[in-house]
């Protein structure tokens, strides 16, 4: 019986991780609080689920990048520092300066590339460990933030000479409010649409090739003529842009531009990226298991606030799903 | 078919679990509407991580205990405003009776809050505002007044003159600037002088540090004020450190009052004094009961301070 089970795992192939995701939502039907006046389920509800996306989106955002950084054999840490950066440097460039959402989306999204540029010069030119290269920079960005804000929470009037001095525009709650007729925040369907055509990319593309060639073997990559430095600085400033966009997405969220906001949240990207079942040691995985590691994170999250559990346990009780569903993922590596 | 064997297992599971849902009693703590007389208040604490923000918490669950008809669900956002929003937002869809926040931040909740007020859910705010006026109630205490106080009782225990050291909180944040200002205004007209002071963000081994650089530079120092008890404890130790015994002589002033921090440093006689920074969490309790029985309660309600001191300490401190 053992036997047969484990092999009808094995016809799930690859995507064992929905496994580990089915198990969550079982979990979540189980044990969820009941509306008070329907008596129906919360956890069930169709907004629920659309608000587990939506909370989830900006680590979303962050480990689509992620993910195809720790295919390289790479990491980027400074992704929670850019988010910081990005979110303060919009605030300020639309509520601050007065400009318009289009020029400062372009460049937000402009500065997250420099940031990557560095990471990936520093990381493939000058052959600093990736870890130290993008350490260097999760200070230096964080740094940057403090510095163009002044320190301050960027708010309309929070400065004398701010343009906005009533309310922020009106793109930070388009941003974050439903779409009549779909039910999703624009916010959310920037994620899914980023992750899919990246999965796409990933999976078809030359350079989708050459990721997984570098982060299997990059001697051996080199040896067959792939241009590692170029490809792995291109990595690097896609993992900074999408940085940069969840940066966006956190500043219309919270309403405000915080040079603090995403702290330690690279700790959540690099979570989400692994339970899906990309290895660290890079060359295997892909962005669909990402998605699937996105959505594991976020529905534990969601089914321990939804039933109010206290810090202590909530802790412990994460601790054991994210060792639980790795676990779920290394079997295949045994097997296979 | 081996695929089947795992899928029906599951969905199975599944099932069971929706259709468990609806035969089952409700969990505990979450009782339904037909009840009548039960009822179930959301409590979002913006970051446990601090002692004062457990103290309300606690102070909210003391309270509410007196009272088996409330079950108050505690989440704590872990100093994150998005975590916050969501807490909100899922007590809107739980459909509780009321809704008590002390936020991170103002901004990033207001419209949160404004659509629990929408949905017709009361939302008692507590200690930091939110914007706008789409709330029920907001409760906090009024720092200057407490500032006011100490400024005025340390002229009153000096006798009028004296050189002090002031250990100021964190000066970027409104209560570090309203502790400072309200002390001058109290020490206005005395011959009270300010020989040393430095921003110690609120941290005791900060305050520690800084109080040592005073006593080198100072022989004589008749008082320190501190923004919160642990900086007068710190700085207290910095005296002890010392060795000369100057801790017995210099006065330590405290602001907080919490039970485990600043009343037993004033219990086991190492502050002078120190100066409640109520909570609001009983005073929260009480505006929901009056909410909930149809009463109108004040839009804005200001908490006074108490005094503890030696003589006072055991029977609850003074009220000012």
């Amino acid at each position: 019986m053992r036997g047969r089970v484990w092999h009808a795992l094995s016809m799930l192939g690859n995507y064992r991780g929905v496994i580990a995701l089915l198990i969550v939502f079982v979990l979540g039907c189980f044990y969820t609080p009941v509306a008070r006046d329907t008596g129906l389920p919360i956890f069930l509800s169709w907004r629920t689920q659309l608000d587990i996306l939506f909370e989830y989106c900006e680590y979303g955002l962050l480990a689509t990048g992620m993910t195809l950084v720790i295919l390289s054999g790479g990491i980027d840490l400074s992704v929670s520092s850019v988010l910081g950066f990005s979110a303060t440097l919009f605030a300020l460039l639309t509520i601050g300066y007065g400009w318009g959402i289009a020029p400062a989306v372009a460049a937000v999204v402009a500065c997250g590339l420099v940031a990557g540029l560095v990471n990936g010069v520093l990381a493939a030119r000058f052959r600093i460990q990736p870890f130290v290269a993008t350490l260097a920079m999760m200070t230096a960005a964080r740094g940057a933030a403090k510095l163009v804000s002044g320190g301050i929470k960027v708010q309309p009037a929070a400065q004398p000479w701010y343009r906005l001095t009533e309310d922020t525009p009106e793109f930070f709650r388009w941003m974050t409010t439903a779409v009549p007729g779909i039910g999703m925040q624009p916010a959310t369907i920037l994620f899914l649409i980023c992750i899919l055509i990246m999965a796409v990319i990933v999976k078809k593309s030359s350079y989708g090739r050459k990721l997984y060639a570098i982060g299997g073997n990059e001697e051996a990559a080199r040896l067959a003529g792939i241009p590692v430095a170029r490809v792995k600085l291109q990595t690097y400033a896609l993992c900074s842009m999408f940085a940069a966009l969840a940066g966006i997405v956190n500043c219309c969220r919270q309403d405000i531009g915080d040079p603090e906001a995403g702290f330690t949240f690279e700790l959540d990207a690099i979570a989400a990226t692994v339970i899906g079942g990309t290895a660290l040691t890079g060359g295997r995985g892909g962005m669909m298991f990402t998605l699937i590691g996105v959505l594991i994170m976020a529905y534990i999250n969601k089914i321990l606030s939804l039933n109010a559990v206290a810090i202590d346990r909530r802790m412990i009780i994460q601790a054991v799903i994210i060792v639980v569903a790795v676990l779920i993922q290394r079997q295949k590596r045994g097997q296979a | 078919m081996r695929r089947l064997a795992v899928a029906v297992p599951v969905l199975a599971l599944v099932l069971a679990g929706c259709q468990a849902k609806k035969a089952e009693s409700p969990p505990e703590g979450k009782p339904q509407t037909e009840a009548g007389k039960k009822y179930v208040i959301g409590m979002s604490q913006c970051n446990r991580g601090e002692p004062w923000r457990v103290q309300m918490d606690t102070d909210i669950e003391e309270a509410a205990k007196a009272h088996p008809e409330l079950t108050v669900l505690f989440k704590d956002a872990q100093n994150k405003s998005e975590m916050q929003q969501s807490h909100v937002r899922e007590f809107i869809q739980q459909k509780v009776d009321a809704i008590i926040i002390s936020p991170k931040e103002a901004r990033p909740l207001t419209k949160p809050v404004a659509e629990a007020y929408d949905a017709g859910i009361p939302v008692i705010v507590l200690d930091r505002k939110i914007e706008g006026d789409k709330y029920t109630c907001f409760i906090g205490a009024d720092n200057v007044k407490i500032g006011r106080e100490a400024g005025k009782y340390l002229v009153e225990l000096l006798g009028g003159k004296g050189e002090i050291v002031e250990l100021k909180g964190l000066m970027t944040s409104t209560p570090g600037q309203e502790r400072h200002n309200g002390f001058m205004e109290g020490i206005a007209g005395s011959n009270i002088k300010i020989i040393f002071d430095a921003d110690c963000q609120w941290l005791e081994p900060n305050a520690q540090r800084e109080m040592k650089s005073a006593l080198s530079r100072f022989p004589k120092i008749d008082a320190v004020y501190a923004h919160n008890d642990p900086s007068a404890h710190g700085a207290y130790l910095a005296a002890r450190q010392e060795g000369k015994g100057r801790e017995k002589t210099i006065k330590f002033i405290g602001i907080d009052a919490l039970p485990h921090e600043g009343v037993r440093y004033v219990k086991d006689g190492l502050l002078t004094a120190t100066f409640q920074y109520p909570t609001g969490g009983k005073e929260a309790i009480e505006t929901v009961l009056k909410i909930l029985k149809g009463e109108t309660v004040e839009k804005t309600i200001t908490l006074g301070t108490r005094i503890f001191t030696a003589d006072t300490v055991a029977s609850g401190g003074k009220e000012l």
